[in-house]
Formats: structure tokens, sequence, C-alpha cells
């Protein structure tokens, strides 16, 4: 319908109205040079390699900028168009340092690449030997401006996708290089959140990674696809592996909507940051941890579990598994515990935020389950962004940089209710800033003024539910919460006439472990403008990587589960599967005091590994095959990237070997 | 036939090119054969006599370099440059983003491992020149082989191009800037 025929080469091909000349090439497989094109990105001009003659213009035109019209006649390679690409490439390697033989992107280089294809064997103009500084001041990437060719897909991948926009160009002509904020060195550029992705993006030598640098060129690294199990929002990654060590973590497509890593991702996970677990480790009669043989501490826990059972009963051994584990474990750890055990003494690390949404989905909707909560792809589309105690730039930072995304290009409004931060800064329209402990009272406050700014006819829908708000009134809100009346009633109208809100809330209000507070929540956002009433748009960030997939496969206990007030009523034993998790929360150390037998089956030391009987080996999310669930719902699995050290075994051929060694045979019911 | 008369330079670099001609492995013998060589390294004649090819690897950064650079482009029909050095100034570019003053007192005064350093200035030593310079920014020059070092194929096939009467261009597979 919306079909354009145009004639490229002296070939018709058919193209979508309102595309590029450039997008019409690609989809065609009409190859054009290009430098500072990044699909995904405002396409600029700023490079002029993809230069192309159209019939009836003056002179040849970029055709990454040119609109497609019906008809038009385009030549893509011709004699003068390749003399001009030859000599946009002289000038820009004859412009800064673009000396191969001492830079670190050689191999991994757009622009060498396009040197070699028009075999650029020498330059003809004179070189400007600029020597701008270094700037190694952040802790991951560095700028060397004298490998820049100002192609500006830094700037434009650090405004449009990670939403944010610390880098732009900074001064004039032939000083003209990047700066960050107001030319702040990168380190102290208070808006940057470290994501990577202007590392990601610099097709030269330009922006780089210290974790990476020197390493190993891609072409001497195995490329794997993976999904990152940090954090719950499910980034696609493409992983560099060499010499069994993971050399660089790269979004698999840098500029789509899913695009954009975060530090942690890309970056923290290059680093080992704690002492790793590779061998199985046993208390001995001393008391202290000794390594052994995995039969040995199979043999030793199957034993251990099989006395404790037949003595105290099935309900003497409790498991406790970290959410960050994959799927595969947890599966076998719950089936562990139902089947060979035989009860439900299980929970998940994050159990308690489990518990607190699930009753407050239930209390607001019964019947509701996670099911309830909706994609993160709903942020980008949003009109209206409410976020509600919670920091994403700190726990899900790909989810914040959809939230600056979507307010920063102007389409939403965004509003914080937060007690003591707003982590983004001036692109939100309004900080409601209750005090703390009063945060339901704000919310049912702000329910109140959106619904007295709806329109009449959404207003009498809206009026029935009204009446669980109580007295509740937003003068009451002003003088017990601390509410600003005007900032309350902006932000109501904001989400009163809003088509596509969405509330995100996470990790300080599921601390609070209080369900009506997620009740309230869902009571507000199904009131602001065109929702689902039974389904509003809602996502809550959840504390960790799998914590959904944990959710969904129900480890996490419904009811209330304390690991002290258990071993006071009779539960010897605690198996935990930490994973690579590491945990130091003093209340699960303390719930481990009142425990005979500890096992800890962890990939990493920690105070908790410290207070066990016996340390079982687990692999890491790289060192093995398996599959996480993102906090929408979305499961995605990885192969394995590295091999693990002594060829430590999956956590469920760990769990089948206890199983296997485990006699309940006096098994008392 | 006349064997072709050729004699290569050794300029500011490294010898690297040089060595990767020596790799040429079985290739050497058929271009020895057609070939015969004056002044070069590997010859030791210091005297620059009327030749068809001149080859240079390394970039041009003295006032000697540049002398030698101009007499010899006077001595050749054909001159070539091996290596990045050569055709780009190379990894001896490096200096040329710093004070040539800056880069003499880095090297003789501020080195760590110098005593009482002194930056030598007696008559009849060559001078830096202020920028390190590739050999199209002196003289003429007919082709190029760049690579550090150029790959054994690449000058295989320039030189054989050249026998053949051909000026050669290094083709895609075979360009390397490293």
């Amino acid at each position: 319908m919306n079909g354009i025929i145009l004639t490229i080469n002296g070939k018709q091909v058919k193209g979508k109205a309102g595309s590029t000349v450039l997008e019409i090439c690609e989809a065609n497989g009409i190859n054009v040079p290009t430098l500072c094109h990044l699909k995904g990105l405002t396409d600029v001009g700023a490079c002029r390699m993809c230069l192309v003659e159209i019939e009836k213009e003056r002179r040849p035109v970029p055709a990454c900028t040119y609109p497609a019209r019906d008809g038009l006649v385009v030549q893509t390679s011709t004699e003068k168009l390749e003399k001009h690409r030859r000599l946009v490439l002289e000038l820009l390697f004859t412009e800064r340092n673009h000396l191969c033989a001492y830079c670190l992107a050689s191999g991994d280089c757009e622009l060498q690449i396009l040197g070699y294809e028009y075999q650029i064997d020498s330059w003809r103009y004179p070189y400007s030997w600029p020597s701008f500084p270094l700037d190694s001041s952040d802790k991951h990437v560095m700028i060397d401006h004298n490998r820049c060719i100002l192609c500006g897909r830094c700037v434009r991948i650090c405004s449009e996708k990670v939403g944010v926009h610390t880098l732009d160009f900074g001064y004039r002509g032939w000083k003209d290089r990047i700066s960050a904020d107001l030319n702040q060195p990168l380190g102290e550029a208070s808006s940057c959140i470290d994501c990577g992705a202007c590392f990601q993006a610099c097709p030269t030598g330009a922006i780089w990674a210290k974790s990476s640098a020197y390493r190993g060129r891609p072409d001497q690294c195995k490329k794997m696809r993976s999904v990152c199990a940090l954090c719950g929002v499910g980034c696609e990654i493409d992983v560099l592996v060499k010499n069994n060590a993971l050399i660089r973590i790269d979004s698999t497509e840098l500029a789509g909507d899913r695009g954009v890593l975060c530090y942690k991702g890309r970056f923290d996970q290059l680093y080992e940051s704690h002492q790793g677990i590779n061998t199985p480790l046993l208390r001995d009669d001393s008391g202290k941890l000794k390594a052994c043989s995995i039969g040995n501490a199979l043999d030793e826990v199957g034993e251990k579990f099989g006395n404790i059972v037949a003595r105290y009963g099935k309900n003497s051994i409790a498991g406790i598994a970290s959410s960050k584990a994959s799927n595969e474990s947890l599966k076998a750890f719950k089936k562990f515990m139902t089947d060979i055990i035989g009860n439900d003494l299980i929970d998940t690390i994050d159990g308690d935020e489990y518990r607190t949404i699930i009753q407050g989905a239930t209390k607001f909707r019964s019947g509701a389950g996670l099911n309830i909560e909706t994609t993160l792809e709903e942020i980008l589309k949003a009109d209206c962004l409410l976020v509600v105690g919670v920091n994403p730039l700190e726990s899900q930072q790909v989810a914040g940089s959809y939230i600056f995304r979507a307010a920063s290009q102007g389409k939403a409004n965004l509003i914080v209710l937060d007690v003591d931060k707003n982590p983004f800064g001036f692109h939100a329209s309004t900080w409601l800033k209750p005090t703390k402990g009063k945060e339901e009272l704000a919310i049912n406050a702000l329910t109140k003024a959106v619904i007295g700014k709806l329109s009449a006819s959404n207003a009498v829908k809206a009026k029935e539910n009204t009446t669980s708000l109580g007295a509740m009134n937003i003068t009451q809100a002003n003088k017990e919460a601390g509410i600003d009346v005007e900032d309350l009633n902006n932000a109501a109208a904001m989400l009163a006439k809003s088509k596509h809100s969405v509330v995100v809330y996470g990790k300080d209000i599921l601390l609070r472990k209080n369900p009506k507070l997620i009740t309230a929540i869902l009571r507000l956002a199904s009131k602001s403008g065109k929702q689902n009433p039974k389904k509003p748009r809602v996502i809550s960030l959840k504390p960790r990587g799998n914590s959904r997939g944990a959710w969904n496969l129900g480890l996490a206990n419904k009811k209330e589960f304390s690991l002290s007030g258990l071993t006071k009523n009779g539960v010897k034993a605690v198996y935990l599967l930490l994973a690579d998790d590491y945990i130091d929360d003093t209340k699960i150390i303390d719930g481990l005091k009142g425990a005979k037998f500890v096992v800890v089956q962890a990939s990493y030391s920690s105070p908790v590994t410290a207070s066990a009987n016996v340390v079982l080996p687990s692999p890491t999310w790289a060192e093995r095959k398996g599959s996480y669930t993102s906090l929408d719902g979305i499961t995605k699995s990885t192969p394995k990237l590295t091999q693990p050290q002594n060829n430590i075994k999956r956590d469920e051929d760990i769990i089948r070997g206890i199983s296997k060694r485990i006699k309940i045979s006096d098994r008392r019911s | 036939m006349a064997k072709v008369k050729v004699a290569t330079f050794w300029l500011e670099g490294c010898a690297g090119c040089h060595m990767s001609f020596l790799d040429l492995d079985e290739a050497i013998i058929d271009i020895a054969k057609a070939v015969e060589f004056h002044r070069s390294p590997i010859t030791d004649i210091k005297e620059i006599e009327q030749v068809d090819v001149g080859i240079v690897e390394g970039s041009v950064g003295s006032t000697e370099e540049e002398d030698v650079l101009k007499e010899l482009r006077e001595h050749c029909k054909i001159l070539m440059a091996w290596g990045n050095c050569a055709c780009f100034g190379g990894i001896c570019g490096m200096r040329s983003t710093m004070d040539k003053e800056d880069a003499l007192r880095r090297g003789y005064i501020e080195t760590e491992s110098t005593y009482q350093g002194k930056i030598p200035h007696p008559p009849g030593v060559p001078q830096l020149l202020d920028k390190v310079k590739a050999l199209n920014h002196i003289v003429k020059v007919d082709c190029f082989v760049p690579g550090c070092p150029p790959a054994p194929e690449a000058i295989t096939y320039a030189l054989t191009e050249l026998l053949a009467g051909r000026i050669p261009v290094i083709p895609i597979q075979m360009m390397r800037f490293d």
C-alpha cells in the first residue's frame, strides 16, 4: 500500500515510503559503505561515505539522510563516487592519528575495514598530528580523541538509546571533540551511568573499555550468544571468549529497543569479585573446612540428611534457594525437597518480596498472580510514568534507561514518588516526597486526586472503588505525609489525562513487606488514564536475576518463612542453594546458627559458606548451560561460555548425587 | 634478459620489512634469478648507483634520511615504499604527536636509565625533522606495500608485478595496516 519503486544501479527495487535511500539499499542487499550510520539511530550524514548520485540532484547526496521517493533513479557506485569516497577516507585518516599499528582497535575497526576495501595504501594530505589529551578518568571506558572521526555515534546512542545524553560535541572546527557533560572528564560527568554503549558504538579506537583492552581481537575470540542473568531485565548479549575467559560482553542489537546494557552486565562480569569455590569442602573434627572429593562430600550429605530424616521426621530439613540460580538448578532443588525429603519447607532468599507482591495483587483482584504485571517494553510506549520507591539506575539500569529514554525524548511525563531520592533528576516532572512510612497514604491521596481529575464519565466508573480509600483526603496527605498539594495535583493531572501510563516500583517498596502498598499502587494504576482495570500497566523490579523464574517454579513459599523460627521448631538441617549469588545477609547467617547440619552449594566463598558443615561447588552463570526468566516473564537460555575449574558439576547433577545416596528407610510420616 | 637492478634502503624503521622480504620462502629463488642487488642492508654496498627499482623501508625523520631519499629518487626509475613507516609514517610517527624538543629531552635526558644525559648537537650529526614524514610527502612514490611488516605474499606480489612490467596495487586480501 505504501510501497514505492526506485531504480537503483539500473535495477527496479521496491521499498517502503518514509524510508531513506540507504534503508532501501540495505533491504535490497545493495552495499553502500557507511561509517556514521548505526541502524536504529537517527542518521545525520556526518561521514559522507554513503554518498550516492541521484538523477536531477546537482551533486552527490548522502543516502542515509535522503528520503526515498517513488521513481528516484539512484547510482551507488560510479567512478566519481568511488573517487569521492577515497578522498573522504584519506581526509579522515589524515585528520587525526589513524595509524593502526599502535591502535588497540586494529582488527575491530570500521575505518580500517574501509581503508582495506578502498586499497588506501598512502595518504596524499599532510597530517595534523593532533595531541588531544587522553581521558582515562572513567572506571570502565577510555576516550582517545586522537582516534576519533567525529561520526557522533556515541553522542546519538547516549541520548537516543541510553537516554542520559552525557556525550556531545565540544569546541569548534579543527578542535571539535567529544565532550562529557559541560566538558568534564568522563569519570566526573554526573549524568554518565557507565553503561558502555558509547564503547560499543564507536567504529574506531576512540572509545574503548579498559576491561577488554589488549586481551584479544574479536577474530581471535569465540563469539557466543547468551543472556545476562544479573538483574532480570534479561538483556541478550554476545560474549567474546578466549582462553576460557570472558573478554568482552556486547549487546546483540546495539541500537535496538532492548539494545543497551549496564555497567554490571557489560563490565563487572568480566572481573571475578569474590573468591571462587572450586572444590567441595567438608568440616573436619577440628572444626575447619577442608577440601575433599565430590564423592566424599556427597556421601556425607546423603548420610546426614538420611539420618536426620530418619530420626526427626521429614519436616526437619529446610531448603533455601537463591533466585540467581538457573531454572534448571531451581527445578532440581524443588524436586529434591518435595520428592526426596518430602516437605514444603522451601523458600527463596527473596521470598518476602514474593509474598508481598502476591498478597498485594490478590487483594487488588482475587486470583491475580505475577501475570498481572506488564512488560518492560510498555515503558517505552508510555506517555506518563510513575516510579515508586526504587532507583532503577542501581538495581536494573537498563530499565532505568527505558525510563530516561521515554522521559527525555519528551514523550512521557515522569513522576517520582520516593521518600529520599529522585534518580532521574530534572527529567522528572514532579517528585512527590512522602515522609518515611507514609507512602501508602501518599499513593492513596494521589489515587483520589486522579479520580477527581478524571472526566465525568470515567469518574462515575471509578467511584465504586473510592469508598475503599476511606476518609483519606488530600489535605491529610499534605499534613501527615508532607506531600506538597500543588505537586500532588500536578501529578494527578498528568496521570488522569494520560493514555498509556505505566507504574514501576521496586526495592524500597518491597522491603517494606506491606502488601497494602502493592494494592494501593495497583489501584492507582488502574485509575490512571486508559487502563485495563483488571490488568493495569504496573511492573515491579524484582530483587534478583531469576526471581520471576524461581517464583514461577514455586520455589518461594506462600506462607511466612523464617529460618530462625524453623530451627527453633524442629528443623535440624538446612540446605542452601546459592549458585553464583554472594550472600552476607545477617538474618540468614543468624538463622543458620540454630541448625545442626548446614549444606551450602555456592560458586563463591561468603559468610554463609563459612558457617556451613559441607560446602558443595556450583558453576557460575558463565560456566553452565541454563535458562533464566526475566522479570517480565520471558525465558531465555544461555550456553556454557567457559569451562569451570576442576570440571565442577552442574547443580542438578550434584543434587541427583545426593538423592542417590540418601537412604530414608524408616521414614516417619 | 638483463637483470633488473634493485636497491633497497632502510631509513627510519626497524628492519622488519627486510625480514619479511627474507621470509618469502621459495619465491625468493625466482626473484633472485631475475634481479641484481645494488645498495642494500643485505649486500652492505654503500654507494647509490643508477638502478631500475628503489625500495625503501622506514619513514623520514632526519635530514640525512631526507637527503638519501631524494638522491635515490634521482637514481631510480620506480620507487616502492615498503611497510607502514614508508607508506604512512608508522610506528616512527608516534613521536610526531609531540614537540621535537620534547621527544629529544625524553629520549636523551628523562629516560629512567639515563644519568646526566645530554642532547647531542655536534656538527655533522643529522638533525631530526620537526615531524616524521611518509615517503610520498617528500618525493614521488610509484607504489606502496603497506603492512607492519607487509605480509611476505604482498611483497612477492609487488615484486612479481614489477618484474612483469606492471605497477602493483596491493589487492584487498593482502592489505594490512598493522
